[in-house]
């Protein structure tokens, strides 16, 4: 496990804060909260310490749980599975087949209590816990019953105009994210905290946005407050009660059908339907719940529902409008295609029906690498090796509306996304390295982000990805040279940059509350991130090479409990 | 774009590489090939070369499994055929895609090829479906289409010379009507031998 963190700047919520100049009177703030908020705190602390203590286990006695893998999986997926469960998971049962999709089964998992499920000698347990009782004595932590009255002594210590200043913009996220949350699966997180947690601590994978956002809100103030490595002691319980309770993937469908390797993935917002768009000149839908059995085991095959052709050459990138009913597509040949989303429930030998194909959106005079849908909007923006980015009415196969970068200024375009704290505002990587901000309205460029720049000799500064942070004006971007980096969007400052990968860093992906992300490399493996600690939680290996490439995209479903990853290998596969 | 790192050339089509750099790097000799998919690699690589030397791409590498050489040649032609099917605007349409669809399904699927290997009905499924399409419409524009697009990539004769070479079926079930002097060709050069 590579936590290759170089903390180049203390925390990302500090930046841009001008009166976090007196660090000295700052920790010491910090440290009479940090005192007060003990106080407050004892009446909840047996339940606390129950989710702690099942992470320090994770941590210290780096168990070894036997995965018992899916007969039909993939033999080298198991293995990679196998390295890497000393990286903590909860559920016990390993890769045995579960129910798809509605989230309840891990949930429930998750409210079982622990020994039966962990292979580890529980006299170790009880003396771990006993010293990590010690050890955290005098430190306790922070935790939502106490917000309150800790924003009242902040109130009180400092002028707070600027503490919020977090707050509205990202509500206003143009992601279709929030709403999609069917009210079931709002129900049970409720119920996993009511059982086993404090109503703040406990955070299951999907769970209501507004605690999300509360939370990550939460932290952004008391984080605003601290200095340097203090912060680490404040985020810990937060993070760490969070990582209990996680989720952890497990390989669920290998979507064989492609001839050759998947470029990108697009997940519909609400069903349990993927779309891959691969070098084989076709994209394929498939939908998850429509599964038949395998020969010979217990495990289950998805065939693909549709095949969509009409690229001359691969395809490269794919992506939904944000009530699926319409998909993009970019390929080699220069050509946005938009199709009909066809009905999941489709018959996949009906015969041809031409409405699916609703047209092409030409203009771009090479290959097509990036696609995004702005629901605000509903602007399709597309970035090109002819080193355009466009941006394009999505209703109507009609010319680009506005054409950034046509004289190739910054270079060729290599990925891009919107920006969700402001929709106005889209962000787009280089090939060059650089990385900007521009405004759709007013058709400027805002800002550059701090960036390594190409020195001409390799492609070391390539960045791969470019993807904005759901909730916070954050922007990550992926590496050829193997780093994730942050940046903040009002600076332009580099926050964090980390080593993350054994390779290049391909494809990057937020989970839709901001929690997790989840990257994917030509190392073969996938891995997922606390946004927070920016530690490395689960590891896979997934796909193999074809040539010196491997995984070139990952994606988790905007509302349900699937992520996916798109292979070099011709594969698609499905984790649960 | 080739990546230079001293003398190590990375091979990949990074975001942002042109359409005519895709795939666009020296050539790799099969022995240096380490993945696991260097059958594949190979084949495209020769494709890429050259599509017009079907000797060449036909020929394996010394010492290559036979089954998973073929199994592999199959994929291709399935791949190139989705890009043929493409340009097509026939009635035959639903036809040629649902035998793709079919096929693809089929040389994907862990039960029919447990360990990549090739069976002889897949051949005559693939041939006697996909490439029935050649002698659908003798009279219609779509022939004609179908007749250049064919010798465009070299595909149909590529895929004579295969069922030939490996004698996987007999030049009577062949209906490709384009072919009679490339079947006449490879059997006197058969018997020859």
């Amino acid at each position: 496990m590579v936590n290759g963190t170089e903390t180049e700047l203390p925390n990302p919520l500090i930046i841009g804060k001008p009166d976090m100049t007196d660090s000295a009177s700052v920790l010491e703030t910090f440290k009479f909260l940090e005192n007060a908020a003990a106080e407050f705190s004892d009446e909840d602390e047996d339940e606390e310490d129950n989710g702690r203590d099942k992470t320090v286990i994770d941590a210290a006695t780096i168990v070894r749980r036997r995965v018992m893998p899916e007969p039909n999986e993939d033999r080298d997926t198991v293995e990679a599975l196998k390295e890497f469960d000393f990286l903590g998971s909860d559920d016990s049962d390993g890769g045995e087949s579960r129910s798809a999709g509605d989230g309840t089964e891990w949930e429930k998992e998750d409210q079982c209590p622990i020994p039966e499920s962990w292979n580890v000698d529980q006299g170790v347990i009880t003396k771990l816990k006993e010293q990590y009782k010690k050890e955290r004595k005098g430190k306790k932590g922070v935790k939502r019953p106490n917000r309150s009255k800790l924003q009242d002594m902040l109130a009180n210590l400092r002028d707070v105009d600027e503490l919020p200043s977090l707050q509205p913009s990202v509500v206003s996220s143009s992601r279709p994210t929030s709403s999609r949350l069917s009210e079931q699966e709002i129900n049970r997180t409720d119920e996993v905290e009511a059982l086993t947690f404090p109503p703040s601590s406990g955070k299951s994978f999907i769970m209501g946005p507004d605690e999300a956002l509360e939370n990550e809100l939460g932290l952004g103030e008391l984080a605003g407050l601290t200095v340097a490595n203090e912060a680490d002691s404040l985020t810990y319980d937060i993070a760490n009660n969070k990582d209990a309770l996680r989720k952890t993937w497990n390989p669920k469908f290998t979507l064989r059908s492609h001839f050759d390797g998947i470029r990108g993935l697009a997940f519909h917002p609400t069903e349990p339907v993927l779309i891959t768009a691969s070098e084989d000149h076709t994209l394929k839908m498939w939908n998850l719940q429509k599964t038949a059995p395998a020969k010979k085991s217990a495990s289950l095959d998805v065939e693909p529902i549709y095949t969509f052709r009409a690229h001359r050459g691969p395809v490269l990138c794919v992506v939904m409008s944000s009530n699926g009913e319409q998909c993009y597509s970019g390929g080699t040949d220069g050509i946005i295609q938009s199709w009909n989303t066809p009905n999941p429930n489709v018959d996949p030998y009906d015969s041809y029906d031409p409405s699916v194909l609703r047209g092409a959106f030409e203009g771009h005079t090479d290959s097509v690498w990036g696609l995004v849908y702005s629901t605000a909007h509903q602007r399709l923006l597309s970035a090109s090796a002819d080193g355009s980015i466009r941006v394009w009415n999505a209703l109507e196969a009609a010319p680009a509306l506005t054409i950034f970068n046509d004289n190739q200024e910054l270079g060729i375009p290599s990925s891009l996304d919107l920006v969700s704290s402001d929709p106005a505002h889209m962000v787009a990587s280089f090939t060059s390295g650089h990385t900007s901000i521009f405004n759709m309205e007013t058709h400027q460029k805002v800002l550059t982000l701090e960036s390594c720049l190409d020195t001409g000799v390799n492609s070391s500064c390539q960045i791969n990805r470019v993807i904005s942070h759901p909730t916070l004006p954050i922007s990550i971007t992926a590496h050829e040279d193997r780093h994730i980096k942050f940046y903040d969007n009002n600076t332009g400052k580099l926050i964090h940059s980390m080593v993350a990968h054994l390779d290049a860093v391909t494809s990057l992906a937020v989970d839709p509350n901001g929690l997790y992300l989840m990257s994917g490399s030509h190392d073969c493996s996938i891995r997922l991130w606390n946004l927070e600690s920016k530690t490395c939680i689960q590891e896979f290996t997934a796909h193999r090479k074809k040539f010196d490439e491997s995984i070139h995209d990952v994606a988790f479903h905007p509302s349900k409990c699937y992520i996916a990853s798109a292979g070099a290998d011709a594969l698609a596969k499905v984790f649960v | 774009m080739v990546m230079a790192e001293g003398t190590a050339v990375l091979r990949r089509n990074r975001p942002g590489t042109k359409a005519q750099d895709f795939y666009n790097w020296p050539d790799e000799s099969f022995e240096e090939m380490d993945s696991t998919l260097a059958v594949q690699q190979y084949i495209q690589q020769n494709i890429r070369t050259d599509c017009s030397n079907i000797d060449r791409i036909l020929e394996p590498p010394e010492g290559q499994d036979e089954g998973v050489w073929k199994y592999e040649h199959l994929r291709q032609f399935c791949l190139e055929l989705n890009g043929l099917a493409v340009k097509l605007q026939c009635p035959a349409i639903d036809y040629t895609r649902h035998t793709l669809d079919g096929a693809a399904c089929l040389l994907n699927s862990n039960k029919y090829f447990p360990s990549r290997f090739v069976q002889l009905f897949i051949f005559h499924y693939l041939v006697n479906r996909t490439f029935f399409f050649g002698s659908f419409e003798k009279q219609g524009n779509y022939f004609n289409t179908g007749i250049i697009l064919l010798n465009e990539t070299f595909l149909c004769h590529r895929f004579t010379k295969f069922v030939m070479k490996y004698n996987l079926m007999s030049k009577d079930n062949l209906i490709v009507p384009l072919l009679d002097e490339e079947v006449q060709n490879s059997s006197a050069r058969e018997s020859e031998a």
